[in-house]
């Protein structure tokens, strides 16, 4: 056995065999539903009422059920917004990313992390349509031929942020889809009721695991990849351009893609953290999600903490470098000003809490990376917030400033975008598996073992 | 009281529930057509001459505001008053408006208004009034009048003097008093004195290069404002740099419009102002004036007041003949008459004041109130009549007028709502809106006016003209033949009728200018000598009075009023108490914090604000709020402070105590910020450094951008433009109300604007420059800037908001779908959002006062100054009808037209002799954000002060 194969090896703890990791992982969903995945669905799906009887109110009564204002014409909407979109980013970057540079131990994880994408960019995709004053015309943001010839304004970054957001959110789905299938065939397989048998028959798209099937899967699930992996690039630097295009200091800012991106980078590997701490505790996967995968997510987050920490800086550094009166004042104004309490709690969670990373001793402990997770999606919430609102309270003209405090409409609905994420996420841990086990078959030791006289038969064998 | 906490939210359902969704009264629905008699309703067989459905029609009229009418021409659309501006050639306006012509309109369709007559508190009507008027007429006569009184608001007309008199005549034993809470007794007292007659001081500022202004708001709140602001701003057009400019002294106690225009402010406690006045005048006595040379001072002033103090003084010697003295109206008689007597001496008379006689007046009196309080009391008033006014909430603390009122058998008030006074008195009969009443007023110039129905009475009011003629007569005639008799007098004989018609159609009466009195000296010195001015006294701090936007409470429930934000406080919707930043920290105070202010051993309780300049140990009340019965908009608005305001200190008084309540009052402040932060917004210099660096303003802001695409070139046909003088902008906030009328800006309320949601399309920014104690404060009227390459425009994504070929940033408000985007990205936040659907369910008479040329806008929409689009395309169409070109001036915005000092030009650029034109070529004409690059159709022209060299 050569070296990487020892290494592959530590990958996936206990040595589990092929038919042992389809059991464990398939028995997931096959099981009995235990008694907290209904308590936990009451509560997700409560808040999700709650979110949609919320818009509901939202749309009868007018944007004034939040605290928005003028100047602070977009506030908690535009943030929870980025927010989501954010999270949305480690999914992609697992599956495709990851994917392309060979790092094996993206298998454990990449299943739920794209499917957290998903539900993530469902959730964000709520915030830009039901923050438009008059949600019955947005369609008007999409070309639709009409008799006006009357077409949106291309030159508008909302409009950009139309088709990076959903074509973002086509190929992550179909990237998804696509991962699954093999895995499908196999939960079809083992399906024992009729009804069953059909969905997942009719979902698993005729899989029979054969070589040719194989062969044209990795090579789909490669294009799928390399066409992703701009896209990881391409959503947030659109998403920033909303704030990089305009004129307003603190959001006139050329440093907005690569920061922006690295920030969802960052908030999108501390949520898949978060979850995964759950799902194998949960679930007793500590043996395919170990301590080193969650650690190999620390180190990212450690990376791109970093580099989030050092936008921060630089962004302070040009505001006293251009000598632009009003970048400068925004910035001090972020530190200093009636917002500073949401400024210092950014800094605090993005830059210093991920610094616990430096040490192995911290970046292996579940508790430490669990809370320190936690912390960095609040702050990568409060970066977001810090860029929107606290800018736009205190722009140009001191004559117009204003003070914004959210209502507890917009608080509703932000804890009610939650419930509808760990609704989906719910119903997908119950009802899909969770680990993609035909990739993690593939980094087993066996699967490269050419001593094994079946070696020929092993694609079949995974399934 | 209510607890502050309690008065907020017993506020939120109530008021939002009026002012944004307004329940669709089903009683009032059928209102408009209910108000066409049915056997009338036919369609014109022969069309009305000049009457074109669609095209507002302009009629000249009269706004009798006591003693200070004002010509007024109001566009009515098919026979609907909408929309008033200052009538151009009549003296008091002078085509301008103030705050309370622009929002009069409001009043006249407010749905709280009377509807009928009302005896002992139930519905009653015309007949049963004159009826049992016709009854008591008999045994009235025959005790000549005995018993008998008529309370009324001073006025300045024609008619109701004569019928006053005839009145009077009839029944010698009455009583007649006329009565206002905010009056100029004190000014007019002095003026008699000083005359010998009724007359009143007229000061003509166009005329005077120097002017000492004395506890006096002369822009805003006292009388003669217009008239004030306009010729202030003659004095200081600055079209070049080589230009001379006036210079304004301002002693006061609170920061007014006019403290921050000064060029020179002293804050000093009103009760420090007379004898600082005395200082004054032994100052000048010492420089040369020979009738004040043996006034000593009796004022400790501290070293550098007394530096402020000489240099004025030598200032005001310097230009003898081109100076003025004013002061406010609530200083004492003593102070006014030392003013005049140092005008006479100084040269100023029949140059920067007048004397003018007044031959129809019936000023306020505040001895009158009290007497007929007294006798009330006593019992011996049986029969009494209340014109207008509403004394039970406006009369001293001291004098219970309430409590009289019972006494009185017969009691009768015609008003325009069933307000705190209504509701004492026996009867409480409609009164008409003065745009539907005949009527006539002169003003302090002299200037006769008549007043013209625009709208027959929507609730069948009557004027207080017809009141007077039937409670006299017993006859009931209209207010038309009434009006005409009185004018068959005062027009001649010969061609009355042209005459009349003449009259009605220009709004003025020509040649009616009364020849100024002199005063006598003599008369003044005396009685100055006679009666010392009152001392210092040193039982500080002290109250000072003061009419807000709501004057003394007659205009609480206009929303529009209201709404305004005060342009020193910037509060909207309540009266805080005004104390000084060094009061606040001696008490440990925050804005907002409630306190109890007593005197002797009356109290009130009320939040107060902390505002820059204020003199240290005065507190500033302002009158209006708090009232009980004024309408659904204006009940239980703001603190009532008129228990503490006593006959014996209607302006001022010292001797208060402070002290903290506990507790905090939510204020809706529509500026949460004071400064400036260095920022080249409101750029300023000194009229020295203007001669020496005329360009000063522009080396920010000018930027040679170079565009990587062809740009449209706005090189043909109309191509809009503006520029604010910011030296002549005063901050009067009569363009943010005539933008609100002109263009359907609803009203939000108090919770809306707390929370910075607030609509007017033109906002004021009030800046405070320097220390907290010494401040200066400036003004700046944001509005859209139409920038030609409009950030908002870029980042709509579905092009709701546009560049049109005349360079305006136009909003199509059916294609917007409010993602607010665009206000966002505007870096002057000129832009306003519908948050709610605060037009969709307004009451059915409101509507009537809306412009049918704009659009109203609905919920989820952006909506911001569109340069008057409607009146532009008026006038293109017009003069293209007419086959001539637009002509320079022909159309006005709506701001434009309001603004007294003319600091607004607006008008095509390309048309080089055009007035705006003109003024984007001055030397201090700057883009405000040049830099941005956003190139604004909206330049700013630098304010300048006039700063003596002895006192910078």
């Amino acid at each position: 056995m050569s070296s990487i194969h020892q290494h592959e090896q530590q990958w996936i703890e206990g040595q589990p065999t092929f038919g042992g990791l389809t059991d464990q992982v398939s028995a997931l969903v096959e099981n009995k539903t235990p008694r907290g995945w209904y308590i936990a669905l009451a509560v997700s799906s409560s808040l999700t009422v709650v979110l949609l009887a919320l818009i509901g109110y939202l749309v009868t009564r007018g944007i004034g059920v939040w605290g928005n204002n003028i100047p602070v014409a977009w506030a908690w909407d535009i943030v929870n917004f980025v927010f989501w979109i954010g999270i949305g980013h480690a999914g992609t970057l697992i599956s495709a990313i990851l994917f392309l540079l060979r790092q094996q131990w993206r298998t454990s994880i990449n299943r739920f992390a794209e499917a957290m994408t998903i539900f993530a960019v469902i959730c964000a995709l709520i915030f830009p349509s039901i923050h438009v004053g008059r949600i019955w015309f947005i369609y008007w943001l999409f070309p639709l031929p009409n008799q006006m010839s009357m077409w949106p304004n291309f030159r508008s970054p909302l409009l950009w942020d139309v088709f990076a957001v959903s074509t973002y959110f086509t190929v992550s789905l179909l990237f998804w889809y696509v991962g699954l299938v093999p895995d499908l065939a196999t939960m079809r397989d083992r399906a024992r009721t009729r009804l069953k048998k059909i969905t997942l028959g009719i979902l698993a798209l005729g899989w029979r695991g054969g070589n040719r099937q194989w062969q044209h899967y990795e090579m789909a699930y490669l294009l799928l990849a390399g066409l992703s992996t701009p896209l990881v690039l391409s959503v947030h630097s659109v998403v920033s351009t909303d704030f990089a295009t305009s004129v307003i200091p603190g959001w006139h800012t050329t440093i907005f893609p690569p920061y922006f991106v690295a920030g969802a980078i960052f908030s999108g590997f501390a949520m898949v953290t978060t979850l995964a701490i759950i799902v194998r505790q949960v679930f007793s996967l500590q043996n395919i999600i170990t301590v080193r995968h969650l650690e190999n997510m620390c180190k990212i987050m450690l990376v791109t903490g970093l580099m989030v920490g050092y936008a921060y800086g630089v962004e302070f550094f040009i505001a006293w470098y251009s000598g632009n009166i009003y970048e400068r004042f925004t910035f001090l104004n972020r530190a200093f000003g009636p917002y500073a309490w949401a400024y210092w709690i950014m800094i605090s969670c993005n830059v210093l809490v991920p610094q616990l990373f430096w040490f192995k001793k911290l970046r292996t402990s579940i508790p430490v990376m669990f809370i320190a997770a936690l912390l960095i999606n609040v702050g990568m919430w409060f970066e977001r917030f810090v860029i929107i609102v606290s800018s736009l309270s205190r722009d140009f003209l001191p004559g117009a400033w204003g003070y914004y405090k959210p209502s507890w409409v917009d608080v509703g609905i932000f804890a009610g975008s939650f419930g509808l994420f760990f609704t989906l996420f719910l119903l997908f841990i119950r009802f899909l598996p969770i680990i993609a086990m035909s990739e993690v078959k593939g980094i087993l030791p066996q699967a490269h073992a050419a001593v094994d006289p079946s070696a020929g038969e092993h694609h079949t064998r995974r399934s | 009281m209510m607890s502050p906490d309690h008065d907020l939210r017993a506020d939120m359902p109530s008021r939002r529930r009026f002012l944004s969704l307004m329940s669709a009264s089903l009683a009032l629905a059928g209102l408009s057509s209910c108000r066409k008699p049915v056997e009338r309703i036919l369609p014109y067989v022969k069309g009305v001459e000049e009457l074109v459905p669609g095209i507002p029609v302009p009629y000249a009229t009269t706004m009798p505001m006591g003693l200070d009418p004002t010509g007024l021409l109001v566009s009515t659309f098919d026979g609907r008053p909408t929309k008033i501006e200052g009538l151009p050639g009549h003296p008091a306006s002078l085509g301008a408006s103030d705050i309370y012509m622009q929002a009069a309109i409001l009043n006249l369709y407010d749905p709280d208004r009377s509807r009928t007559v009302l005896h002992a508190g139930k519905t009653s009507d015309w007949a049963a009034f004159t009826a049992g008027w016709k009854e008591q007429l008999p045994r009235l006569q025959e005790r000549r009048g005995e018993g008998l009184a008529v309370l009324a608001e001073a006025s300045s007309s024609p008619t109701l003097h004569r019928l006053q008199r005839e009145m009077t005549g009839r029944f010698p034993l009455m009583k007649w008093v006329n009565y206002d809470s905010v009056s100029d007794e004190n000014i007019l007292t002095a003026a008699r004195i000083a005359c010998g007659v009724d007359a009143r001081p007229l000061a003509l500022l166009d005329h005077a290069e120097v002017i000492l202004a004395l506890d006096g708001d002369i822009f805003y709140s006292e009388s003669g404002h217009l008239r004030h602001a306009s010729g202030f701003a003659t004095g200081r057009r600055l079209e070049t740099s080589e230009a001379g400019m006036n210079r304004l002294y301002v002693v006061e106690p609170g920061m007014t419009i006019t403290g921050g225009a000064a060029d020179h402010r002293l804050r000093l406690e009103a009760s420090r102002i007379a004898p600082w006045a005395h200082s004054l005048a032994a100052e000048l006595g010492g420089l040369g004036l020979s009738s004040f040379a043996g006034f000593t001072s009796f004022a400790t002033l501290d070293e550098a007041s007394q530096r402020w103090l000489k240099a004025a003084a030598r200032d005001l010697m310097a230009h003898r003949g081109r100076c003025l003295l004013i002061a406010g109206r609530r200083q004492p008689v003593e102070l006014h008459l030392l003013l005049f007597a140092l005008n006479l001496e100084l040269g100023n008379l029949g140059r920067t004041l007048h004397f003018v006689p007044m031959e129809h007046a019936l000023p306020s009196s505040l001895a009158g109130l009290k007497g007929l309080t007294e006798q009330m009391a006593a019992g011996r008033i049986s029969h009494l009549a209340i014109f207008g006014g509403n004394p039970v909430y406006t009369a001293p603390a001291d004098v219970d007028f309430a409590a009289a009122l019972a006494k009185a058998d017969f009691s009768l008030h015609l008003s325009d709502r069933v307000d705190e006074t209504s509701a004492r008195t026996a009867w409480h009969l409609p009164q008409s809106h003065f745009l539907e009443e005949w009527g006539d007023a002169a003003s302090a110039e002299g200037q006769l006016s008549p007043l013209q129905p625009m709208i027959a009475p929507l609730f069948g009011g009557r004027s207080v003209i017809e009141m007077a003629g039937f409670l006299a007569t017993g006859e009931e005639r209209s207010g038309y033949e009434l009006v005409r008799e009185s004018w068959r007098r005062l027009l001649p004989v010969a061609g009355f009728e042209s005459r009349w018609r003449a009259l009605l159609h220009s709004g003025l009466h020509n040649g009616s200018a009364p020849v100024p009195v002199a005063p006598d000296p003599g008369a003044m010195m005396a009685h100055l000598r006679n009666t010392p001015l009152p001392q210092p006294g040193e039982s500080l701090p002290e109250i000072c009075f003061q009419p807000s936007a709501l004057l003394d409470g007659r205009w609480a429930n206009n929303a529009w009023l209201q709404e305004l934000p005060d342009p020193v406080t910037k509060i909207a919707w309540d009266n805080p108490a005004r104390i000084s930043p060094a009061l606040a920290r001696k008490h440990g105070l925050a804005n907002g914090d409630v306190v109890h202010i007593k005197a002797g051993d009356r109290e009130i309780t009320l939040p107060v604000w902390i505002i820059p300049g204020q003199a240290d140990e005065s507190i500033t009340l302002e009158l209006g709020y708090g009232r009980t019965r004024a309408g659904r908009v204006g009940d239980g608005v703001g603190f009532d402070v008129g228990s503490l305001r006593l006959s014996g200190g209607m302006g001022f008084y010292s001797g208060v105590s402070l002290r903290s309540a506990g507790g905090r009052h939510v204020i809706a402040c529509a500026q949460e910020f004071d400064g400036m932060v260095e920022r080249p917004l409101v750029r300023e210099a000194g009229l020295k450094e203007f001669q020496g660096d005329p360009h000063f303003a522009r080396h920010d802001s000018e930027i040679a951008a170079k565009n990587l695409w062809k740009e449209h070139t706005y090189d043909a046909g109309f191509q809009w433009g503006m520029v604010i003088d910011l030296t002549a902008c005063i901050g009067c906030n009569a363009c943010t109300i005539a933008c609100q009328s002109e263009n359907n800006i609803p009203v939000v309320g108090k919770e809306q604007v707390a929370i910075g949601r607030e609509m007017h399309w033109i906002r004021l920014d009030r800046y405070f420059k320097g220390g907290e104690e010494n401040p200066e404060m400036v003004y700046q009227p944001v509005a859209c800037q139409h920038c030609e390459n409009a950030p908002c425009e870029q980042v709509c994504p579905v092009a709701a908001t546009v560049h049109d070929h005349e360079g305006l940033n136009v909003m199509a408000y059916n294609r917007c779908v409010g993602t607010r985007y665009c206000s966002n990205n505007c870096p002057y936040k000129a832009r306003r959002f519908n948050f709610f659907d605060y037009t969709g369910r307004m009451d059915e008479l409101k509507k009537m006062a809306q412009n049918p040329d704009v659009t109203v806008r609905m919920r989820g929409v952006m909506e911001k100054c569109t340069y008057c689009l409607q009146r532009l395309n008026l006038a293109k169409n017009r003069a293209r009808l007419e086959g001539r070109p637009l002509v320079d001036g022909e159309v006005m915005t709506a701001c434009q037209q309001a603004c007294p000092t003319g600091a607004i030009s607006f008008g095509n650029l390309l048309d080089d002799s055009s007035r705006v034109a003109i003024a984007r070529a001055w030397a201090r004409s700057y883009a405000l954000l040049g830099e941005l690059n956003v190139r604004p159709r909206t330049l700013y022209a630098a304010k300048i002060r006039n700063r003596n060299p002895e006192l910078s």
